[in-house]
């Protein structure tokens, strides 16, 4: 799996990816459970350690503006398909 | 503005090439130098329709063109890209968008990628670039902006699927592993 931008992240965020990835070729794409539940837990460890990064390097008021941005996508590509 | 295309046919099932994806810019790929890092962001499942939304931070560290660098000065080394993913398990596609977060203000780069099955054991991948240079005055400068980027998606999509033909290829040598493996662990157990 790839790397985190932190470093003192790696470890949490292999193991995350590890879990992600089982759950979403065994369970997900098989239509068994729609929460990845099992990887939760890693997944806000994980979130805990990475938004410190985002923050001291001055990322996530760059990620405001772009989820601002990706709002039509997001409506376009959720919707209900007939 | 100039727009980039590609589309690329991979002998893979739409599963094992949606599966692969996340573990595109691993160390399996040996075409990716140029992606350092990838952080997801946040991960969702709509309860309505199935989807599967994922944000991620891709870090990438590619050398501009010695000419942009003199024009925009400063470290270039290190940049960052936006991408939000939607896959839908019940269609069998998978989509993804993505921006640049650096040099926003220059030159805005919008990309959609989609996977979908073409038979069984066929997937394509159909990649669309859009490039703005936003920077005002001069248009010969705006072009060189946007043809250079646009020569930069072209090496970049050769790499790509070359590197992401190796991910899959281990994939599936893993996989079958895996499965050998487990087959092995319930004999033994029998």
């Amino acid at each position: 799996m790839s790397a985190s931008l932190a470093p003192e992240c790696n470890e949490v965020k292999e193991r995350y990816d590890t879990c992600f990835l089982k759950w979403y070729s065994e369970k997900y794409l098989r239509g068994a459970e729609k929460d990845n539940k099992e990887c939760a837990g890693l997944f806000n460890e994980y979130q805990k350690c990475l938004s410190v990064a985002l923050k001291d390097r001055g990322i996530d008021k760059l990620l405001d503006e772009a989820r601002e941005d990706n709002k039509e996508n997001d409506v376009r590509l959720t919707a209900p398909r007939k | 503005m100039k727009v980039f295309s590609n589309t690329v046919t991979y002998e893979y099932s739409w599963d094992e090439v949606s599966t692969a994806n996340w573990r595109k810019y691993g160390p399996w790929n040996n075409k990716s130098e140029h992606v350092i890092a990838v952080d997801t962001l946040s991960r969702r499942v709509d309860v309505a329709t199935g989807i599967l939304r994922t944000e991620r931070l891709i870090t990438c560290k590619q050398a501009a063109p010695d000419w942009i660098k003199s024009l925009l000065g400063g470290n270039m080394e290190e940049s960052f890209v936006y991408e939000a993913s939607y896959v839908d398990p019940q269609n069998k596609t998978v989509t993804m968008v993505s921006q640049n977060l650096t040099w926003s203000n220059l030159v805005r780069v919008q990309e959609e990628v989609v996977y979908k099955p073409l038979s069984e054991h066929q997937t394509q991948f159909l990649q669309s670039a859009r490039i703005t240079a936003l920077c005002g005055g001069w248009q010969r400068i705006k072009n060189g902006i946007e043809d250079s980027l646009c020569t930069r998606f072209k090496e970049n999509a050769v790499k790509g699927r070359e590197g992401f033909e190796r991910v899959l290829e281990m994939s599936r040598i893993v996989f079958a592993e895996e499965k050998e493996r487990l087959q092995q662990q319930k004999l033994a157990l029998m």
